[in-house]
């Protein structure tokens, strides 16, 4: 079940960058705890952009971003402390053992008094093998380092979760992992925004999909919508469809 | 959240392979060069010693007649400076000796003549290691600092979280620094407790805090060139841009500048040579010699016209006693009128090469390394303090022997009408074991410090600036 009140939104938000493409155009949305929210769309479609304005990485040209009502742009730091990050590529310090870097980013999440064995039980819940526990993160595969970095987003405990692809380059055992760890996150009560190619997972875990094209969302549906409905003709119709006027 | 930070670019920088790479190259580099220049530094004290006693015994031995004859120069000499096992600075460039004649002082040969084509590049010693290796792996080790952070994504993991860019920044600094800094101070250290065994006085007066203060500037050295890379790294985009960025300028700072600031300062204010002021003093004395005695013979000639022909032998005839006082009086004048003139030449030449060697140090300021380079070997004892020192030294020294010694001495040299020449000696006693020693006063700690104010400056303008602009940089730099 979802709560009513919006754990991260994003109110008519665009950005246009200093060469002057317009990155998102005028961007409505809103994803509740226990509620997963798929955006689907070509490259540079502005998914990964929402997500930078998310995290404050880039200021926006219009509009703002709330996390758990805080104004992102005003308070990213307080913001922040309510949203936790998996990216396309993990990338963890290669020196450092899995258990290593969990601590430095638990930490830096705001967890400093965690136990070896706390550090443990969640790689265990993302089903890491044992004995990658202590082993150097530069000798992980890519599934391993997804599994450690939803690791570090767990323990962050946040209320809102964004992932940037994270399925991309996952062989379909691991991503099916994923799958179920993102749906044991959603049942936790997580407000999760994932941006993705992966149309057939977007569909088979999203609670709502959105398609986005040349910054614009231009098509969301919800889970009920899509059972009478081919997302991936839905897709393809709209990339194939004219470009949008400005 | 910045001991996380901090604690993690320490254990980050120590679990790479240049961490290692690094600590070997202090552990072995640096107490094998205080090593290798405290056998020097020994050998050049058994030299000094030696020539020290024999100069001694030549001295004691002194005749008169030598001295008439000019067969004897006074030399002095200069001991080696213990700490040049820190920084050889000029101490084989300064001239081993000056010795001291009735006509003033001379510089003797330097020790440079005993060096290889290699030692011209830098001296292997502890300041060359800094200033050269050090400096470098600290621009490396930051090079990747931000940028590489950036390319790695772990940058935008680590924002991703409630975490202040200035945190980041200054953890990263303090954590890098200090894996930088550990494996340097233990191998110093090392060398120090190496230095004990071959009696090295490392306690005695004033060299453990000169030691001290060395280390320090050293530090802050180290510190500099590692907020440098700081600032490159967070500069650019990529790490390969920021090692091209660092690679030309720690050229800059180590090879062209230094150069290129001597040479600029003899082209604003070019100096003499040592041999052309030698010959113009050569040739004022040869001048003032021949009128002086072109004017003594003259005199002579008038006073003793017509006497008898012993005369001149008789101090009390009549014309000997008319003769003497008029010699003495233009002797005496012409001696200060050389004096005068040889000391104007010494003194217009000497301030030129102040002022061509302070707009060097000046425009050599531009580096850091130079900054550090000139603190540490006025430190040490081996620097252009050493050198002021000396040549105090030897004037006071040159000036206590025309009192106690030249001026003892009187030679008339008379040049007649008739082209006759003729030489006249006298000679007032000399006990040679009365004559003053010569020495040098050592530049204290705090002197060393107060003449190098401006490089101190120069070294705290290259911390704050550089971190300054990397910490604007930082703040908007561009993580995605």
């Amino acid at each position: 079940m979802s709560n009513p009140n919006p754990i991260l939104k994003a109110d008519d938000l665009s950005k246009r960058y200093e060469d002057g493409v317009l990155a998102l155009d005028h961007l409505n949305l809103e994803v509740r705890g226990g509620e997963v929210y798929c955006l689907l769309g070509a490259n540079g479609a502005g998914k990964t952009t929402t997500i930078n304005l998310f995290l404050n990485f880039i200021p926006p040209t219009t509009g703002t971003c709330f996390i758990q009502g805080i104004d992102v742009n005003k308070d990213p730091l307080e913001a922040k402390k309510h949203v936790a990050f998996v990216s396309e590529n993990v990338m963890l310090y290669g020196n450092f053992t899995a258990r290593q870097n969990l601590d430095f980013f638990a930490k830096l999440g705001g967890k400093p008094n965690l136990t070896k064995e706390q550090y443990y039980q969640v790689m265990r819940r993302v089903s890491l093998q044992e004995k990658a526990f202590e082993q150097r993160v530069k000798t992980y595969s890519k599934g391993m380092r997804q599994k450690l970095g939803i690791s570090i987003a767990i323990i962050k405990d946040a209320s809102g979760i964004l992932l940037d692809e994270p399925t991309s380059g996952l062989d379909p055992k691991a991503a099916e992992e994923f799958q179920e760890i993102l749906a044991e996150l959603k049942g936790e009560g997580k407000a999760i925004l994932m941006s993705t190619h992966d149309i057939f997972r977007a569909k088979e875990i999203g609670d709502r999909v959105g398609i986005m094209k040349e910054g614009r969302l231009v098509m969301e549906r919800t889970r009920e919508e899509l059972q009478y409905e081919d997302l991936v003709k839905i897709y393809i119709d709209y990339m194939k469809s004219e470009p949008l006027t400005a | 959240m910045l001991k996380n930070i901090l604690r993690k670019e320490l254990l980050e920088n120590i679990h790479s392979y240049r961490f290692p790479l690094f600590a070997l190259i202090c552990v072995v580099l640096i107490p094998l060069g205080m090593s290798v220049n405290n056998a020097q530094y020994a050998k050049r004290l058994k030299d000094y010693n030696e020539q020290v006693r024999l100069a001694d015994e030549a001295q004691t031995g002194l005749k008169i007649q030598d001295l008439m004859a000019g067969r004897v120069t006074i030399k002095g000499f200069r001991p080696p400076s213990q700490l040049s096992i820190f920084s050889q600075g000029l101490e084989n460039a300064l001239p081993r000796y000056y010795q001291f004649g009735q006509d003033g002082y001379s510089q003797g040969e330097s020790s440079s003549g005993d060096e290889t084509l290699a030692s011209t590049q830098g001296k292997f010693d502890f300041v060359f290691l800094i200033q050269m290796v050090i400096s470098l792996v600290g621009l490396l080790f930051a090079s990747d600092m931000i940028s590489g952070e950036k390319e790695s994504g772990t940058l935008r993991a680590m924002l991703s979280n409630s975490l202040p860019r200035d945190a980041i920044l200054l953890g990263k600094i303090a954590g890098g620094y200090l894996a930088l800094l550990a494996p340097f101070l233990v191998a110093l250290v090392m060398g120090v407790l190496l230095l004990l065994p071959g009696g090295f006085p490392v306690f005695a007066d004033g060299t453990p805090a000169r030691i001290l203060v060395m280390a320090a500037a050293a530090a802050l050295f180290i510190l500099i060139y590692y907020v440098i890379g700081t600032m490159v790294s967070a500069t650019s985009a990529k790490a390969r841009t920021s090692l091209v960025a660092i690679l030309l300028i720690w050229c800059g700072f180590q090879l062209v500048i230094p150069k290129l600031s001597d040479i600029a300062a003899a082209l604003i204010y070019p100096v003499r040579t040592d041999t052309q002021v030698s010959l113009e003093k050569s040739l004022l004395i040869n001048t003032l010699e021949t009128e002086s005695a072109k004017e003594l013979g003259r005199q002579f000639d008038l006073i003793f016209a017509g006497a008898k022909p012993d005369a001149s032998n008789d101090p009390n005839s009549p014309e000997s006693k008319k003769w003497a006082p008029i010699r003495d009086d233009m002797q005496l004048k012409t001696r200060e009128q050389k004096a005068a003139q040889l000391a104007a030449i010494d003194e217009t030449f000497l301030q030129q090469q102040r002022r061509q060697r302070s707009l060097a140090a000046a425009l050599s300021l531009i580096s850091p390394s130079s900054a550090f380079g000139r603190l540490a070997a006025d430190i040490c004892g081996t620097g252009d303090l050493a050198r002021t020192k000396y040549i105090e030294a030897v004037r006071s020294h040159q000036k206590a022997l025309d009192n106690e010694l030249f001026s003892k001495v009187k030679r008339t040299l008379m040049m007649h009408d008739n082209g006759r020449t003729t030489m006249m000696f006298s000679a007032e006693p000399v006990d040679p074991k009365k004559l003053p020693k010569f020495a040098i006063a050592d530049a204290s700690l705090g002197e060393a410090l107060k003449a190098n104010a401006a490089s101190i400056a120069a070294l705290l303008f290259w911390l704050i600036a550089p971190f300054a602009f990397a910490y604007v940089r930082f703040l908007k730099y561009d993580v995605r």
